[in-house]
């Protein structure tokens, strides 16, 4: 008796791994990197999936905010949609007064969300080019890290980003523009 | 009825510090904004030392009989053994519904937002269950290895948050209200329900030394004041933003491209839960002198069990298992006010 109980315990986690609702890795939409611009006068965001190809995949949707983008990717577009391996948040300069205290205010509130994710301003070139090619997003990290290397004091990625925002003091932030090169440089932003 | 072996009592204090140490692994407690990183410290330390204060009637009847209080009730007849059985064993119940409650809910809020809590309560409990038929010796070996993995992820996750420190995001100075300062107070007593636990099971244990104790609640301080330092200069007011403060820590830790130790967080977690109720279930059948019985474990857990889906189920009684005061109340009378009528009791009868 003993040992059926003992052998119906060890086929349990055989049964239950948790994978009945799982997607295969290929099939799943794990967004790596988000950008907001304006586009005709409105907010939109674009959510750039994981994938292997040299053009990247990307949706874009208009909306306020990146909560509502979110939800109206969701429902819309990307229904298996995954932001816990999202490690790039790219701002457009002049829209970043509109959304970026808002939307760093909600990802810190999401628990799937990293604060580790990196936060950047940009010019609309390096969001072309973002477009255009796969490799940008790595390129624009690699400067990222560079930057806070030589400028410890940046605030670069989505934690020291809310907790300025919440001491409501100004602080430096990156800012990626893009001629023939990507560059990156410091901008001061106000509280 | 199985004879308990006996187990080193440093064994028994390591895991019961460990046990100690899941109390802020499991928090939702609001820590990092109320008072500044001093007080908290201050409220820390006055919290452990009304606990060490809760374990010196247990410490009185280990040092005068070497025994605990379920050992001593023995000879004073079948009623008086009865009652302080039934009375512990709603005590060790409410306090395993108490740690298993918020563990479920820290599962399904950070790791897996769709599971159902039950089925993830009933697996961690069938566990507890064949832990606890083999023994309180059992358990503080598996302690050993728990002790391991607690030093490993705390050494990442502290040590991937060194990168994130900033010392703006909290404050040196003594800021804080006595209501805030009273609540923190109350949050760390919460550990002295492993008093409750030494003044059951540590009949068994040998070798026993009162620095011990100390050495067992100076480590859960440690522990304390690290988490709360880097929650108070690392995760800032972003981990105050979410619910389970403490596991944001896990995900501020960084090391070059890698980044977050959750996982080994959630195992910490798991495994500690296990060790409570384990130890816990152990109390219950060495009251009522059926350790081992696998059938009373099992239904002594399906009480656990039946108690967690009505706390899911009913706002009110989840509240009566998130309430500190309550079971440092319920902790008073069973580490202190029952082991030293016992003990009194046991002083007349050999006068």
């Amino acid at each position: 008796m003993r040992r059926m109980i003992c052998l119906l315990l060890a086929l349990l986690p055989a049964i239950l791994t948790g994978c009945q609702s799982a997607r295969r890795i290929e099939t799943a939409s794990v967004i790596e990197n988000v950008s907001v611009q304006r586009r005709g006068g409105a907010l939109c965001y674009t959510f750039y999936l994981l994938s292997d190809s040299e053009k990247p995949d990307s949706v874009t949707v208009c909306a306020p905010s990146f909560e509502q983008a979110r939800t109206l990717a969701e429902r819309s577009y990307i229904p298996h949609m995954t932001l816990a391996k999202l490690e790039l948040l790219l701002i457009e300069e002049e829209v970043r007064q509109d959304v970026m205290k808002g939307d760093i205010d909600y990802i810190a509130t999401q628990a799937s969300f990293s604060p580790q994710a990196h936060i950047a301003l940009c010019d609309e070139k390096t969001l072309l080019r973002l477009q255009r090619e796969a490799a940008a997003q790595s390129l624009i990290e690699r400067q990222i890290d560079l930057l806070r290397e030589e400028h410890p004091q940046v605030k670069s990625d989505c934690l020291s980003v809310f907790n300025s925002y919440a001491r409501g003091e100004s602080f430096e932030v990156p800012l990626i523009t893009c001629d023939r090169e990507l560059r990156v440089s410091l901008v001061r932003n106000a509280p | 009825m199985k004879q308990e072996v006996p187990f080193s009592s440093k064994r028994f204090l390591l895991t019961l510090t460990l046990c100690a140490c899941a109390v802020i692994l499991l928090q939702n407690h609001d820590l990092s904004r109320a008072l500044s990183f001093p007080l908290a410290l201050g409220a820390v330390a006055a919290g452990l030392i009304v606990c060490f204060l809760l374990f010196l009637p247990a410490v009185w009847l280990k040092k005068r009989w070497d025994s605990d209080v379920l050992t001593l009730v023995q000879s004073r007849g079948r009623a008086a053994q009865g009652m302080v059985a039934v009375i512990y064993s709603a005590y060790f119940l409410y306090v395993a519904a108490y740690f298993l409650l918020p563990y479920t809910d820290m599962f399904c809020k950070k790791y897996y937002t769709e599971t159902n809590p039950c089925p993830v309560a009933f697996l961690l409990l069938a566990c507890c269950v064949y832990a606890a038929s083999k023994g309180a010796n059992v358990i503080t070996r598996f302690g050993i290895f728990l002790f391991v993995l607690a030093m490993v992820t705390n050494f990442m996750m502290f040590g991937g948050s060194l990168s994130s420190l900033d010392m703006h995001n909290g404050s040196l100075g003594w800021q804080g209200n006595p209501a805030d300062f009273g609540n923190h107070v109350i949050y760390f007593v919460t550990p002295c329900f492993i008093a409750a636990l030494f003044a059951c099971l540590s009949g068994d244990a040998t070798r026993f030394r009162v620095h011990q104790i100390v050495t067992a609640l100076g480590l859960t301080g440690v522990k304390y004041a690290l988490v709360l330092f880097f929650l108070t200069f690392a995760a800032g007011e972003y981990a105050a933003r979410q619910a389970y403060e403490t596991f944001v820590l896990s995900r501020v830790a960084h090391f070059g491209d890698y980044a977050g130790v959750e996982s080994l967080y959630m195992a910490l977690a798991t495994m500690s839960v296990f060790m409570i109720i384990s130890l816990l279930l152990c109390g219950v059948t060495k009251a009522w002198h059926c350790g081992g019985n696998l059938w009373v474990l099992a239904l002594l857990t399906g009480l656990v069990f039946a108690l967690q889906l009505w706390a899911v189920s009913n706002d009110a009684i989840r509240e009566l298992f998130t309430r500190p005061l309550l079971l440092i109340a319920l902790t008073l009378i069973t580490a202190a006010v029952i082991p030293l009528l016992v003990g009194w009791g046991e002083r007349r009868r050999h006068a």
